[in-house]
């Protein structure tokens, strides 16, 4: 005879088939949010697509379970791309998928859905604690090489290193999200005050401002105001600010110019920049505390040649009009410009058209006379420049809407119409002072700045997201090194060398935990309480050696065990009797009755088992002798 | 994973001294996954990817102790394996009793393929492993190994015992000459030869009540349609047509073995009187399903070389 072959496809596979490929569309919707210019991206697709593609052609076992791993695998790659809330929802039910899967694969015929479900819930809360105390004691290694800006370069919407205001005919009212900031102590500062930097372009060739390049944002004087390195400790009282900046495609983060960095990730540049050094094409992280420090050295770093740089006969007006101020001490020439502006009639519009390429500055200045920030802050700066003070233009946000969601603590949020640019005038005694001559105009005609606005619906939804958002930052994304550091000597003080029986003893404590609880979970007797109770009564007989013959049924087993053991047979008849009226009686069975039951059964199994026990005691041959099955 | 001394008794009881465990080569794949999650975890600094691989490793211990568990505690003992042909898929009969629930058991015998996983829950349980013999006779069924990958696949728990309960393999039937004691062999091609067979349906001679080991083939259907009750046809088998079997002269002794056991089971079908002689072996006529299975143990256990 021949034997049969085995169908390749295994019919018991088909749940976790289902399971594998859910967890492969939900990889597949993760994949949508990258960056293809990151090299990480294109494993995680890569993965993504060998997963996909094993899946399609598995049909063996160990193949099936190199696809669950696979997934898994992806699911935490996308993990180190996307550490956002929603993404880490999503990967987080792809892992569960990918899981139930696996366990799916090795359970045979049998389990049905919501059993897996059970089961993977099981295992994985089981598995969690171990996780939990690795994550959170065992000590972390540093990145093995800098990343460096991987992501340099690639557009996004929002600032830019080059400011030409001539150039830009209108504003885009783009309100797209720009960054989120949540304070430790609520509500920090009034609006005036919310001038968060982020870029300071100080070339100017005439017609627009550009930025350093990055390589010399770090130039020679940098010495004094570099922070990097250790980062101070935060002490108990300080405000802390967390920060969500939105990829933006520039190094440097805002910030308000004043506050301390907490992470070692974290620089603040002698032109006063905060340069993340997380990936500019991604979301970044960080936290400043608000006490001060050597947050605000920059104002103290003085001018370079450039600072001062006006191309001559660009803007001719202009520099007539800044030649007649050079005579007067610094703070005057300021307070005479302020006063030039305030007495010229300057209006703010979004959308003032271009300017000419050639004198641009003049044009605006003199007989335009409208604009936005960019233009003001451009042409006051060179102003300033023409009248022999060095000054140089920041662009950044100002303002922004200060969020109370329903739950948790508020947040300020900042968009990217909340963009914004003013100047930086060097005066010897104070150091770079801050002048906003937007301000001038805009606060005396009125508008240009948006003040809190309520929003309805989406956007009220999106703002109650993005507290959850900011919850999330701020215990997960937050808990890194030095915040694990931090921790580990909160929780060791002197002690550190501990640190390995803490991670090893807290393990084991997880694992001992969850092998006892799965083991007590296993042999749990299934059914309803009195199906347990008479299971635990059999389990105690069993455990004396009486045990049901093959196809015995229990008024059988226990009627030939009475006949055997008469001492036994009030008990058992007192078990057997209200149990069998109760399942097998008419009428339906309700769950009052059959908690009851299940009371009055456990008090005569008890008994059962006192019995039992006396029975154990006496002399072993005649307790071995009338055993049924002995 | 197949290594470890083989356990011996009647009783196969598994607990920490006869089972073994081993991660699979999925397990080591696992390691790793975890490697490379840790990888991209500190070089990203990245806390998703280090909490997966935690949870991982996490898994991988707890999966250890999980499919221990899975055979731990379970007993097994031999049924009473029927009896089946050289050659055929046998089935061997064994009683598991788990004390709790027990996962993705696979089970195989001697060099076969292990079957599907099954789970089974708390009590008794009698599954039959399938296996084959090539050589007639009792036979022990070889090494069972009982193994088992759940919960995830990452380790691979066994045990392996030599149930000691043989089981009867009798010659495959083959049909073709077969010889009569009393007479010289049948020409081969002689298949259904007319002596041996007590007559088509209706030369019945007598009527007595249906037992079940008459078979349906002397079962008289036209009187049960008749609604006259099951009755079995008696067939006029006078002592001297009674047929004693014999071995063909002139063929090999293990196909002359097949071609009785064909005969036999043709005749029984019938529902004839038939009777064996086998080397020194000799049984007397007679019918019914003892009669066809102490000829089939006769042909199982025939001496290889026949007096």
């Amino acid at each position: 005879m021949k034997r049969k072959r085995a169908p390749r496809r295994d019919p018991t596979t088909a749940h976790a088939g289902r399971l594998q490929w859910l967890a492969q569309a939900l990889l597949i919707v993760g994949l949508l949010g990258l960056q293809p210019a990151l090299m990480l991206s294109w494993l995680a697709i890569g993965l993504t697509v060998l997963a996909g593609l094993k899946l399609l052609e598995a049909k063996q076992l160990g193949e099936r379970r190199l696809v669950g791993l696979l997934q898994m695998v992806c699911a935490g790659v996308l993990g180190a791309l996307q550490p956002d809330l929603a993404p880490s929802l999503l990967q987080g039910l792809a892992v569960c998928l990918a899981l139930a899967g696996l366990l799916a694969l090795e359970a045979g015929q049998g389990p049905d859905w919501r059993m897996l479900l059970r089961r993977s819930l099981q295992v994985l809360t089981a598995a969690l604690p171990m996780a939990l105390a690795l994550f959170v004691l065992a000590p972390r290694l540093a990145p093995f090489t800098p990343m460096g800006h991987l992501g340099a370069g690639i557009a996004t919407i929002g600032l830019s290193d080059t400011l030409a205001p001539g150039t830009i005919a209108s504003l885009a009212g783009n309100s797209s999200p720009a960054a989120r900031v949540s304070f430790g102590g609520g509500e920090p500062r009034a609006i005036r005050e919310r001038y968060w930097r982020v870029l300071v372009h100080d070339r100017f060739d005439g017609q627009g401002w550009q930025s350093s390049p990055v390589s010399l944002r770090a130039r020679t004087k940098a010495g004094d105001g570099d922070t990097a390195g250790e980062p101070p400790r935060p002490t108990q009282a300080t405000e802390q600010q967390l920060w969500t900046a939105e990829a933006s495609g520039l190094p440097p983060v805002p910030w308000d110019g004043r506050s301390q960095p907490l992470s070692a990730d974290l620089r603040i540049t002698p032109l006063g920049e905060l340069v993340h050094r997380g990936r500019p094409s991604q979301r970044r992280l960080y936290a400043l505390s608000s006490d001060g420090g050597p947050g605000e050295d920059w104002r103290r770093a003085p001018p370079d040649p450039w600072d001062l740089q006006l191309p001559a006969g660009a803007n001719p007006r202009l520099e007539a009009l800044a030649s007649d101020w050079r005579s007067m001490p610094p703070p005057k020439r300021l307070a005479a410009a302020q006063a030039w502006f305030r007495s010229q009639p300057f209006r703010y519009s979004r959308s003032p058209g271009t300017l000419p390429s050639l004198s641009p500055l003049d044009a605006f200045l003199f007989e335009r006379q409208e604009g936005f920030c960019g233009h003001y802050a451009s042409a006051f700066s060179a102003l300033m420049r023409a009248a022999g003070m060095p000054a140089r233009v920041v662009s950044g946000y100002r303002g922004g809407d200060w969020v109370q969601p329903l739950g948790g603590p508020g947040y300020l949020d900042l968009r990217q119409n909340d963009a914004h640019a003013w100047s930086e005038v060097w005066i010897k005694a104070e150091g770079w002072i801050q002048v906003d001559p937007t301000t001038w105009i805009a606060s005396s005609r009125g508008g240009g700045l948006r003040a809190g606005t309520r929003v309805g619906g989406i956007g009220w939804l999106e703002r109650q997201w993005w507290a959850l958002d900011i919850a999330w930052s701020r215990w997960w994304l937050g808990f890194d090194r030095q915040g694990q550091e931090a921790l580990l000597q909160r929780l060791l003080g002197e002690h550190r060398n501990l640190v390995g029986i803490l991670v090893i003893s807290a393990v084991g404590l997880g694992l001992a935990g969850a092998v006892g609880v799965l083991g007590w979970l296993r042999r749990r007797p299934g059914g309803d309480p009195p199906r347990r109770e008479i299971e635990r009564c059999l389990a105690a007989l069993a455990r004396r050696g009486f045990v049901p013959e093959a196809g015995d049924t229990l008024p059988r087993f226990t009627a030939r065990l009475a006949t055997s053991h008469p001492s036994l047979a009030t008990r058992l008849e007192a078990l057997i009797t209200p149990y069998q009226h109760w399942r097998y009686g008419p009428g339906p069975r309700r769950p009052q009755e059959a908690r009851n039951l299940a009371g009055q059964l456990r008090l005569q199994r008890r008994e059962l088992e006192r019995t039992l026990r006396r029975e154990a005691q006496r002399p072993h041959g005649e307790a071995r002798r009338d055993r049924p099955n002995a | 994973m197949n290594f470890g001394p083989a356990q011996q008794g009647e009783i196969l009881s598994l607990g920490m001294r006869n089972l073994y465990i081993v991660p699979t080569r999925f397990g080591l794949l696992w390691l790793a996954g975890i490697g490379l999650l840790l990888v991209v975890a500190i070089q990203l600094e990245s806390n998703g990817p280090l909490l997966l691989s935690y949870l991982m490793l996490g898994l991988f211990l707890l999966a250890l102790h999980l499919t221990h568990f899975n055979l731990q505690g379970v007993e097994v003992r031999c049924g009473q394996p029927a009896m089946g042909f050289v050659g055929d898929t046998l089935t061997y009969p064994l009683r598991l009793r788990c004390r709790a629930r027990c996962e993705g058991l696979r089970l195989r015998l001697g060099k076969g393929d292990p079957d599907a996983a099954r789970s089974l829950s708390p009590g008794e349980h009698l599954l039959s492993v399938p296996w084959q013999s090539q050589e007639r006779g009792r036979r022990r069924p070889g090494r069972l190994r009982l193994l088992t990958t759940a919960p995830l696949g990452l380790f691979v728990c066994w045990s392996r015992w030599d149930p000691p309960v043989q089981q009867l393999v009798v010659p495959y039937p083959r049909r073709g000459p077969v010889g009569r004691a009393d007479a010289p062999g049948l020409p081969e091609g002689d298949q259904d030869s007319p002596q041996l067979s007590p007559g088509d349906g209706d030369l019945w001679h007598d009527l007595q009540p249906h037992r079940p080991e008459d078979g349906a083939g002397r079962l008289a259907w036209k009187l049960l349609a008749q609604g006259r009750g099951a009755h079995a046809k008696r067939f006029a088998a006078p002592l001297a047509e009674v047929p004693l079997l014999a071995p063909a002269t002139g063929v090999p002794l293990e196909l002359a073995l097949q071609h009785l056991c064909a005969a036999i089971l043709r005749l029984h079908g019938e529902g004839a009187s038939y009777g064996l002689v086998l080397g020194g072996t000799t049984i007397s006529p007679g019918q019914g399903v003892q009669q066809r299975d102490r000829c089939l143990e006769a042909l199982a256990l025939c001496p290889l070389q026949m007096r």
